[in-house]
């Protein structure tokens, strides 16, 4: 007798769900992907009708399997959420060009509107001219903090205050393995969080929280979804690539290995005595993104960047050695003031604009260079 | 955003610089005068001072676990409320740490006289800090055909020092009702077995009576994953542990786990989805069958403390310490299969990332020392009697749909006793989740080409007992408060 | 073509690799390939001094039994595996590159031992 679908009994299963182990049919897998999803989104309360939403979207894997699940659960389940589509031009040629036109296609596919912010325009500087300054070895430390920080402000200009992420089960394990291997108790406690809010102004969730790394290729390959799928020709981030690779053991060893250890990192927080030692958030002095020194990284990396000093946003050192060697020279570049609507509570959950209220860019798309 | 960048958490990569392997000087940072001969994270030292330093080390760690009342002041005389049990695997760690042991707290000491432990003493640095010292060796050998016992091998050497009693056992004595019953456990009415088959894990009285080791195979043999057996060996040895030092007035057992296997382990137990017991990995207090509450900590015979006195002292430190003091390492190499579980997967992966990020392993436990449970426990596990959080399939059923119907529990009748609701999210996992390839399991049993039906499999005499409890107590308000009750009357 | 003499000691567990002997004393030329291969060579061959890396490549070649995943790993020993060089640990004496002279003692320990 031929197997059929652990879940409805009646198909040929085509697949061997990675998460549970069960052999099911094309039909019951994208039941269950979309249905987990939509659970994460209803049990995490993540949204309120009217909330004005942008994906992240990169052209990679995940964005676009996001992209697409995001629409389909809008619709599905009436959550009445205005989607856009955010992407950050790092300007990485022969990769980011090439997967912004996936991105674009995207959009057209999605008929959703779509934003495209770039370090170039926000920093003065694009990730092929970092590399260039500063070579291959801390190029990941610019670009992570570089678009933490792009992702906030393009938010920001199309006036919304939520941003869902492609970060999926493998990413969250991955980083709660890497931030205790590392010590990064501040990172620790909130890594595994579904939504965050408090480091930065803008709300930021992790729809796919739960959903592992090979269902998202699974479920783009069996409904055909666009993606771009090359590596980062700038990623020798050889830690994550150690963590990544232990992660892949583990999972070899035990497939629920990944949600095991996202249950682990739920499960503990930091302890009292750990709490104190963390630092206070600051303002920005140059810029009013959320520091914890008086400089917020990417000001500090800028600076850096722009002084010739590259280590001064990567170490405590360099650090002390940019603010040694002087005070910062009038008209050096820096990066435009931010400015979080003033109506938007820092930390409530229910942070929504009120439905038809329009919100206006809150910084200028035109960045103002005020050096050359 | 996509994650070919991934998260934009990267800016910490710079932190972990490679440096060389040690600071300035060769000579000894300590006597400043001899030679070094041993780099410990870019500290040098001389033999001399490096064997002193680890003695400091060793009683750093120890003598704040003594008194009941954790971390009193150091000045005041040590006075434990019971005896001492050190778990001794022949292994590298409790080589050394029987070692240390016997010259601190013996073979430097005259034995303690009778009388009220709380008389203060004139000099009690001369006499030994606990009446009776037991070293427990568990062998292991029954689960894996064709492992040689070592009992003999051990046992030569824990008689080669004076003042230690030898207390061997066997691993399979878990489900020896011979051996419950020599620990002081209630005798379990009838033997119970549980369907692994089943994610609830349904229990139903169990037919066939089987010796402890045929049953210690088929336990080990249902497992669903070959890195589940490792892990339950050593719940099993663990518990056995415990029960034997509660039963011989043991106020404390010591295990060798060095730094660097302390962190292998932290992070092995976060992989198998242990977060909530980080705590009790570096250091716990066991009482039979309950949550331990603050007023237990000073009564006697109460509660188990697990000291691991050897977690600031690294693998290297060991190694030499045990080259230079001619020790017999004699314990058994990595189990069969281990290498492939999560445990051992874990173990070359650390070792290995030391090597080029040589702070990683002193960083794991000093971070996971940090982390506190995000709960109030709920109960403990049934299995291994570590705090649990409890909810556990109810948060697996949110993360992963296993189930067309709506209904929570699809083919359970209410009346089905089930064990799933008494265990941690770890024993849980190690009990029902699957691997991908099916377990090449280490023992043949008479099971059928893997035809999911039901399995019975026998629990080890500590699950049966409390399941006979709780069934005498009535499974009134379907068994909610029995994690709390205390059996200890 | 001169010799230098030194005794190599397994311990550990180690020695389970190396036929159960512990202890092997060893005569090898002062100067070897530089390539660290352990055949013998023509006179154009590159040559260094004879040290510890190359001992370690001689030692798998010629005294190994099995499992040269638990000695070996990278062109060096595997992690884990402490070396001493006349009782004195390795890394202050340049790990690898140390060049072995005359009557030196070299001890390999590993950790397969676990708690």
């Amino acid at each position: 007798m031929p197997r059929l679908c652990a879940l409805c009994s009646a198909q040929r299963p085509i697949l061997k769900r990675p998460k549970t182990g069960q052999q099911i049919c094309k039909t019951c897998f994208f039941h269950v992907f979309e249905t987990e999803v939509h659970n994460t989104i209803t049990e995490a309360k993540l949204f309120q009708p009217g909330d004005r939403v942008a994906i992240g979207a990169s052209g990679g894997k995940d964005s676009t399997v996001l992209a697409h699940v995001m629409k389909m659960l809008n619709d599905r389940y009436n959550y009445g959420l205005e989607l856009f589509l955010l992407s950050i031009d790092e300007g990485i040629t022969g990769y980011r060009d090439d997967s912004l036109e996936t991105v674009k296609q995207n959009q057209k596919e999605y008929d959703l509107p779509l934003k495209i912010l770039s370090y170039n325009e926000l920093y003065g500087w694009t990730m092929d001219s970092i590399v260039e300054a500063v070579g291959r070895k801390n190029n990941c430390t610019f670009c992570g903090v570089f678009r933490r920080q792009a992702l906030d402000r393009g938010a920001a200009m199309l006036g919304v205050d939520h941003i869902v992420t492609g970060h999926n089960a493998d990413d969250v394990a991955e980083t709660v393995l890497m931030n205790i291997m590392r010590g990064d108790i501040a990172r620790l406690g909130r890594c595994t969080a579904i939504c965050t809010q408090g480091e930065d102004t803008i709300k930021r969730s992790k729809p796919f929280k739960y959903t592992y790394e090979k269902e998202i290729v699974m479920y783009a390959y069996f409904k055909r979804l666009t993606y771009f799928s090359t590596e980062c020709i700038y990623s020798p981030d050889a830690y994550r690539g150690h963590a990544r690779s232990f992660l892949k053991l583990l999972e070899a060893a035990r497939p629920s290995a990944i949600i095991d250890i996202i249950h682990s990192g739920e499960a503990c927080e930091v302890g009292e005595e750990a709490t104190k030692e963390l630092k206070e958030r600051k303002i920005c002095k140059r810029c009013g993104y959320i520091a914890s020194n008086d400089l917020c990284k990417a000001c500090t990396l800028l600076e850096g960047l722009e002084r010739g000093m590259a280590n001064a946003g990567i170490t405590d050192r360099g650090r002390k050695q940019l603010e040694a060697s002087g005070p910062t020279p009038d008209g050096l570049r820096t990066i435009p003031f931010f400015q979080m609507n003033t109506d938007t509570p820092l930390d409530s959950a229910s942070s929504t604009p009120i439905p038809g209220q329009t919100v206006d860019a809150r910084i200028p798309a035109v960045v103002h260079v005020t050096a050359g | 955003m996509s994650t070919n960048c991934g998260n934009p958490i990267t800016e910490t990569d710079a932190m972990m610089p490679r440096r060389c392997k040690f600071d300035r000087s060769k000579m000894c940072i300590k006597c400043k005068e001899n030679r070094g001969n041993i780099v410990v994270r870019h500290a040098v030292y001389c033999k001399v001072c490096f064997v002193l330093m680890l003695n400091q080390k060793f009683k750093r760690s120890l003598e704040p676990t003594i008194n009941p009342v954790p971390d009193g002041p150091r000045k005041k005389s040590l006075s434990p409320l019971g005896n001492l049990v050190i778990a001794f695997s022949g292994g590298l760690g409790s080589t050394v740490l029987l070692d240390l042991v016997h010259r601190g707290y013996i073979s430097s000491r005259k034995p303690r006289q009778d009388g009220d432990i709380s008389t203060s003493r004139k000099d009690p640095k001369n006499e030994m800090v606990w009446k009776e010292v037991r070293v427990c060796y568990v062998e292991v050998c029954g689960a894996f055909p064709g492992m040689r016992d070592r009992t003999d091998d051990v046992r030569r050497v824990v008689e080669s020092y004076d003042g230690f009693e030898f207390v061997p056992m066997r691993v399979e004595d878990a489900f020896d009702e011979r051996w419950w019953e020599s620990v002081g456990g209630r005798p379990v009415e009838g033997q119970l077995g549980v369907d692994v088959m089943n994610e609830d894990l349904i229990l139903s009285p169990s037919s066939n009576p089987t010796s402890p080791l045929s049953t210690l195979h088929i336990y080990l043999s249902s497992l669903p994953a070959p890195t589940a057996i490792p892990s339950t060996l050593q719940t099993l040895t663990r518990l056995l542990l415990l029960h034997t030092s509660r039963s011989t007035n043991s106020s404390h057992l010591v295990l060798g786990t060095c730094l660097t296997s302390l962190s292998i382990s932290l992070i092995s137990l976060v992989a198998q989805g242990g977060g909530f017991n980080i705590k009790e990995e570096v250091q716990e207090e066991w009482c039979l069958g309950k949550v331990v509450v603050k007023e237990d900590k000073g009564k006697e015979g109460r509660t188990v403390r697990i000291v691991r006195p050897l977690k600031d002292i690294g693998m290297k430190e060991c190694e030499m310490y045990a080259w230079w003091s001619d020790l017999e390492v004699v314990g058994q190499e990595t189990w069969p299969g281990a290498p492939q579980g999560i445990g051992g997967i874990t173990k070359d992966f650390i070792i290995g990332l030391e090597k080029d990020y040589p702070s990683t392993v002193s960083t794991i436990a000093r971070t996971c020392g940090k982390l506190a449970p995000k709960d109030v426990p709920a109960g403990i596990c049934i299995l291994c009697n570590r705090p649990s959080q409890g909810q556990v399939k109810a948060w697996k059923d949110r993360i992963s749909i296993r189930s067309l119907s709506s209904s929570p529990l699809p083919s359970t009748s209410p009346a089905q006793p089930s064990l799933a609701p008494y265990l941690c999210y770890m024993c849980h996992t190690t009990l029902t989740s699957k691997s991908s390839k099916k377990p090449n399991s280490a023992v043949s049993t008479e099971k059928g080409d893997g035809v999911e039906s039901k399995v019975e499999v026998p629990v080890p005499q500590w699950v049966g007992a409390r399941i006979t409890a709780m069934g005498r107590e009535v499974m009134k308000d379907e068994l909610k408060e029995f994690l709390l009750v205390d059996e200890d009357d | 073509m001169s010799e230098i003499s030194l005794k190599v000691e397994f311990g550990g567990g180690l020695e389970l690799l190396f036929s159960n002997q512990k202890s092997h004393q060893l005569s090898l030329p002062t100067r070897v390939a530089s390539d660290d291969s352990t055949s013998p060579f023509g006179k154009e061959q590159e040559t260094k001094a004879l040290d510890i890396t190359y001992l370690i490549h001689w030692l798998r070649d010629h005294r190994l039994k099995e499992r040269v995943e638990l000695f070996m790993e990278n062109d060096t020993v595997r992690p884990g595996i402490l070396v001493l060089v006349n009782d004195t640990d390795w890394e202050l004496e340049g790990e690898g590159q140390y060049e072995i002279k005359d009557g030196d003692e070299i001890v390999f320990i590993s950790t397969l031992h676990g708690g």
